[in-house]
C-alpha cells in the first residue's frame, strides 16, 4: 500500500524546523515505526528517532501523530492510509527536541528520581524467603507495574505545559506504584511528599495521560488512588484535598453538595472573604441556594449507608477505586462477549 | 570498572560492584529500561518448590537434558543452587511478581521441566525485572552513560582497560576507562529475518570481544522460539502452552502426540520447533505457520495470566486469541553460544567479564530452557558483577586507557564518514537476514551452509564500501546502524564455521538430511572460533561433566 506522511524535522545544527513530505510503498501490516524505517532506509538516512522492540514494551517510540502521543511500534497506518488521510508526526510535547522526533528525556527522569522511584523497605524481614502477599493485596498496582516510562502521558499532560515543575503523570502513577505496595514501610512519607506543591494536587483532571498511555497505566486513576490514600492518611491540608473533603462531607450529611460552604471550607475563611462580591452576584441572579435551612436529599439514608458501608469494609483509599477499576472491567468483558454473541 | 550493556545482566552486575564499593558506571547504547531484556515474557526459572516438590538438583537435570548433554554441568550446578536465593534478592527490592492463593510466588510449568518451576509476572516478567533493576540502580545513583554506543574494546598490556564508544546524542568517539569491563550487550538476533529480538540486538559485545582477538564458544547453536507471530516474528510467550496452549496443524490435529508423546506442547523448544517445520514442509501448515490454540483456557485465564500476549496478537495479527487461535511459526530468539566465560564471568582476557546472553558460560548448550535466560542473567550477571568489582578495588589508583585507542578509531570512523559514494547498508542487512533465515534456520543442510559462506563474503566485501548518509554529529543513528551490520557480518561468519563443523544433531543444531544423530563420540565438545587477521579459526573444547553421562533425549 501507499503510505503518506509529513513529519516534522528539527536540524540541531541549524536550529532549523520544516514539515516534509513523505510517501512510500509499505506491507499492509506495516506501523507507523515499520513505514518511518522504510523512509529512513530508503529516502532519507538523517530522519532521527527512537526505536528497539517494536512490540510495545521498551517505551522507545513516543511520538506524536496529529498532535497526540502515540506508540509508532503500537500504531497500524492500513486503515490510516487507506482513507487516504496523510497524518503529521511530530516529535512529543513537553520535552525538549534533540533532533527530528528524538525528545531529552532528562526532565521525564528527573521527576521520576524526585518521588524515590524504589522500594523502601519497613521492618518487617522475610528473611531467606518471599514475603507472603495475597494476590489481592499485590493486585492494588497492577497497572502501575505496567508502566513502560515511555513519556507520553507527560508529552500530553496539561498540568505540566503549565507547570513545568509539576511531578506529572509518570512519576506520581510510579509513586502510587510504591504506595500500593504493602512491602513498602515509608506510605506516610510519600504521601506527605507527594502531597506538596507540584504534586497530587496540581493535577487539572484533564484525563489526557490516560487518553494516550499506550500501556493502559492509566495515569490519572493512579493520582486519584493517591489521594484517596492521603485522605485516608489524615493528608489532607492541600486545597485540592480540602475541596474533595468537602464533596465527601457533603454527601453524607446532606446527599446534596453543600456549594455555599464548598469555598470557605476549601480556600479558608481568610481568602474567602476575598470572593464575597463574586459571591453576592451569583446571589443576585439567583445561582446560590442559602446555607440554611440545609437542603437535605429525601434519601439521604442511603448516602450516609453507603459511607458507612466503605468505611467499615475498608475500601476508603486505593483499595475501593482498584475495586471499582475490576468491576468495570467486568463489566467491558460482559458486553463484549454479549456483541460477539449478536 | 565499565559495565557495557544496561539489561538484567548488565545491571545486576553494576548492583553488585557499587555494593561492594566499586566505582561503577553503566554504558548502553539505548536507556537501560529500553534493554530487550524487557521484552522476555513468561518467567524466570528456580526451584523454589511453591507448586510442587522440586530442588536445585532437579533443575539442574533439566537444564543438561535441555542443552542435549552440551552445557558444562560445574556450571550449571552453581547456576540452579544459587538461582532461589537470587529471585528471594529480587522480590526483597520489590518485584512485581504473580502470587499463588496462599501469597507465595506463583510458578508455572514450562516447556522440558520437570516441576512447574517458573516464577513470573503474568506474561511480562521481563519488564518488571528491568524496572526493579533500574530502580535499584537509581536507588545506588550508579551513573548511567546512556545512548553511548561501544564500538571498541581497549587493551594494554594484556589487559581490558576501556571502551571506546560513539556518543549517540552529542557525537563524537569517547574514551571511557575502567580497571575492569563487563560485557553485557545481549544477542544477536538481528541476523535473521524473523526474529523476536529488538533492533537493537546486534550482537555488540560478541563481535567486540571476538575482533579483540577472543574465542567465541558454540556460535552455531541459536534457538528457534516455537511461537513466533506471524508475519511480525514477534513473541507469543511459552507461558501460553505452560497455561495449557495446543499447537494445531491446518487438518485441526495437536501434532506434538506424533513428536513428544509425554511432553506435547511443553517438549522443548528445540524439539517443538523441529515438530512444527516438519509440520509445514510436509504441507500442513497456513502461510508457512500453524495455530496456536488458546480458546479453550477460557476469557478468565487468558485476561489474568496472559495479557500481554492477548494484546500482541490483536495488535500485530488483528487475532484475540479468546475467540481464534493465532499464527505462529518458528523463530529466531536464544543465542546459546556467545563469549566464552567461566563460571565467574571472566574470559581469556585480563579485566574483560562477560555475563548473560553475549556469554557462553555454559549454562544452556545446545538448547536452553525457557525461562533459564533471565535466571542467568541474574546469577550470573552478579557473579560477574564481583568478580569485575574485585578486581578493580585490587588494582591500584586510577587508570587511563591510552589515547592511541581513541586516535586509531577516529581515524578508522573518518573512513567510514567521508565516503559519499556507494551502497547505503540496508539492502545488505535485509539479504543477510533473508539468506541466515534460508540457510542457516530450523533444518541445516550442507550444501546451504556452504552457500552461504559466499554469500556473507560477498556481503562483507560490499560492506567496505557503504556509505553513512547523515553526516551529522546529533543523534546519528544512521551511522550506529551501518557499525552494527559489521558486527552482524562478522558474526556470521563465525556462525557457519562452527555449523559446518559440527557434523552431528544436537540441541538446535540440526542437520536431518546428512548427520540426523547426536555424535557423541566426535563432538560432545564446545567448538570454539577465533578471527585471526581475517580468518575464522576453529577449535574443540571438551564439556565439564560432574555426574549426568549423556542418554537418548525423549520428551
Amino acid at each position: 500500500m501507499k503510505v503518506a506522511l509529513k513529519i516534522w524535522r528539527f536540524d540541531p545544527a541549524l536550529g532549523e524546523k520544516a514539515l516534509r513530505d513523505y510517501e512510500v510503498d509499505a506491507p499492509e501490516e506495516a506501523t507507523l515505526l515499520d513505514v518511518l524505517d522504510i523512509v529512513k532506509d530508503r529516502v532519507d538516512g538523517s530522519l532521527a528517532y527512537r526505536k528497539s522492540c517494536r512490540m510495545m514494551i521498551c517505551g522507545s517510540c513516543g511520538m506524536r501523530m496529529d498532535g497526540g502521543a502515540v506508540l509508532a511500534c503500537k500504531t497500524r497506518m492500513y486503515e490510516i492510509a487507506e482513507a487516504g488521510h496523510v497524518p503529521v508526526i511530530s516529535a512529543m510535547g513537553n520535552l525538549p527536541v534533540i533532533k527530528d522526533l528524538v525528545v531529552d528525556l532528562a526532565p521525564f527522569w528527573e521527576k521520576m528520581r524526585a518521588i524515590q522511584p524504589y522500594l523502601r523497605p519497613g521492618y518487617a524481614d522475610p528473611g531467606d524467603t518471599e514475603h507472603v502477599i495475597t494476590p489481592a493485596e499485590m493486585d492494588v498496582v497492577h497497572k502501575e507495574a505496567l508502566c513502560i516510562n515511555c513519556g507520553c502521558c507527560t508529552s500530553e499532560c496539561n498540568s505540566l505545559e503549565a507547570d513545568p515543575e509539576f511531578l506529572g503523570p509518570a512519576a506520581l502513577a510510579k509513586g502510587m506504584r510504591f504506595v500500593g505496595d504493602p512491602r513498602d514501610g515509608h506510605t506516610v512519607e510519600r504521601l506527605e511528599s507527594y502531597s506538596q506543591e507540584h504534586g497530587i494536587w496540581d493535577c487539572t483532571r484533564c484525563y489526557f495521560c490516560q487518553q494516550r498511555c499506550p500501556k493502559g497505566v492509566d495515569p490519572r486513576d493512579a493520582i486519584a488512588k493517591l489521594g484517596a490514600e492521603a485522605m485516608k492518611h489524615g493528608i489532607d491540608r492541600d486545597m485540592g484535598a480540602k475541596h474533595a473533603k468537602w464533596f465527601v462531607t457533603s454527601a453524607k450529611t446532606t446527599g446534596w453538595l453543600r456549594e455555599t460552604e464548598l469555598v470557605p471550607k476549601t480556600q479558608g475563611i481568610a481568602r474567602s472573604i476575598k470572593e464575597i462580591p463574586f459571591a453576592m452576584q451569583l446571589l443576585k441572579k439567583g445561582k446560590v441556594p442559602p446555607p440554611v435551612p440545609p437542603h437535605v436529599a429525601k434519601d439521604v439514608d442511603q448516602a450516609r449507608a453507603l459511607y458507612d458501608l466503605v468505611k467499615q469494609q475498608g475500601r476508603d483509599g486505593a483499595a475501593g477505586i482498584v475495586q471499582g477499576e475490576r468491576a468495570l472491567e467486568r463489566i467491558e468483558f460482559v458486553e463484549e462477549q454479549e456483541r460477539r454473541k449478536k | 570498572m565499565l559495565v557495557v550493556g544496561g539489561g538484567c545482566a548488565g545491571m545486576r552486575a553494576a548492583i553488585e560492584a557499587s555494593d561492594l564499593g566499586a566505582d561503577v558506571a553503566i554504558v548502553s547504547k539505548i536507556h537501560p529500561v529500553r534493554s530487550h531484556s524487557g521484552a522476555a515474557e513468561g518467567g524466570i526459572n528456580a526451584a523454589l518448590g511453591n507448586s510442587a516438590e522440586d530442588n536445585p538438583e532437579m533443575h539442574a537435570f533439566d537444564t543438561v537434558k535441555g542443552s542435549d548433554y552440551l552445557g558444562d554441568q560445574d556450571a550449571i550446578e552453581v547456576f540452579t543452587a544459587e538461582a532461589p536465593g537470587d529471585i528471594y534478592q529480587l522480590e526483597h527490592w520489590g518485584c512485581f511478581f504473580t502470587r499463588n492463593e496462599e501469597g507465595k510466588l506463583a510458578q508455572r510449568p514450562f516447556g522440558a521441566a520437570g516441576s512447574p518451576r517458573t516464577i513470573f509476572a503474568a506474561d511480562i516478567t521481563g519488564h518488571v525485572l528491568i524496572q526493579v533493576l533500574y530502580e535499584q540502580v537509581m536507588k545506588r545513583d550508579i551513573p548511567v552513560y546512556d545512548e553511548f554506543f561501544a564500538w571498541r574494546l581497549v587493551e594494554e598490556d594484556g589487559s581490558c582497560v576501556g571502551v571506546v564508544c560513539w556518543d549517540l546524542v552529542h557525537g563524537g568517539l569517547k574514551l571511557l576507562s575502567g580497571k575492569s569491563v563487563v560485557l553485557a550487550t545481549g544477542g544477536a538476533g538481528r541476523l535473521f529475518r524473523a526474529t523476536t529480538n529488538a533492533y537493537a540486538c546486534t550482537g555488540d559485545g560478541m563481535a567486540m570481544a571476538l575482533r579483540a582477538g577472543l574465542p567465541l564458544k558454540d556460535m552455531e547453536f541459536m534457538q528457534f522460539h516455537p511461537t513466533t507471530l506471524y508475519p511480525s516474528g514477534i513473541l507469543l510467550t511459552e507461558g501460553c502452552r505452560g497455561e495449557g496452549a495446543y499447537l494445531i496443524n491446518s487438518e485441526n490435529d495437536r501434532f506434538m502426540a506424533k513428536y513428544a508423546p509425554n511432553a506435547m506442547e511443553l517438549a522443548s523448544r528445540d524439539v517443538v520447533s523441529r515438530s512444527e517445520q516438519t509440520e509445514i514442509d510436509e504441507g500442513r501448515g497456513v502461510n508457512g505457520s500453524i495455530y496456536l490454540d488458546m480458546r479453550h483456557l477460557g476469557a478468565e485465564k487468558i485476561l489474568t495470566r496472559l495479557p500481554g500476549s492477548r494484546e500482541l496478537a490483536m495488535t500485530y495479527a488483528g487475532t484475540d486469541p479468546i475467540y481464534d487461535p493465532v499464527l505462529v511459526r518458528p523463530g529466531a530468539h536464544y543465542h546459546m553460544g556467545g563469549v566464552e566465560t567461566d563460571n565467574v564471568g571472566a574470559t581469556e582476557l585480563d579485566g574483560l567479564y562477560a555475563a548473560g546472553e553475549v556469554a557462553c558460560v555454559s549454562v544452556h548448550g545446545a538448547n536452553r530452557l525457557g525461562g533459564n535466560s533471565l535466571m542467568e542473567t541474574i546469577t550470573f550477571g552478579r557473579r560477574a558483577g564481583r568478580t569485575a568489582a574485585e578486581q578493580a578495588l585490587a588494582k591500584g589508583p586510577g587508570v587511563t586507557a591510552p589515547r592511541s585507542a581513541l586516535d586509531d578509531a577516529e581515524r578508522d570512523l573518518k573512513t567510514v564518514l567521508d565516503r559519499v559514494e556507494g551502497e547505503r547498508p540496508w539492502k545488505i542487512r535485509d539479504e543477510l537476514g533473508a539468506s541466515m533465515l534460508e540457510n542457516f534456520g530450523v533444518f541445516r543442510r550442507e550444501e546451504q551452509m556452504t552457500a552461504q559462506i559466499g554469500i556473507i563474503d560477498g556481503l562483507r566485501e560490499r560492506y567496505e564500501h557503504v556509505v553513512v548518509e547523515d553526516k551529522g554529529d546529533v543523534f546519528n543513528s544512521d551511522l550506529t546502524q551501518a557499525l552494527e551490520l559489521g558486527y552482524l557480518l562478522d558474526l556470521a561468519g563465525v556462525m557457519m564455521k562452527a555449523g559446518v563443523a559440527r557434523k552431528e544433531s544436537r540441541g538446535a543444531h540440526a542437520r536431518p538430511h546428512d548427520y540426523p544423530q547426536r555424535d557423541d563420540e566426535n563432538f560432545l565438545k564446545h567448538s570454539i572460533t577465533y578471527l585471526r587477521e581475517g580468518d575464522t579459526e576453529l577449535s574443540w573444547k571438551d564439556v565439564r561433566m560432574t555426574r549426568w553421562q549423556p542418554e537418548e533425549r525423549k520428551y
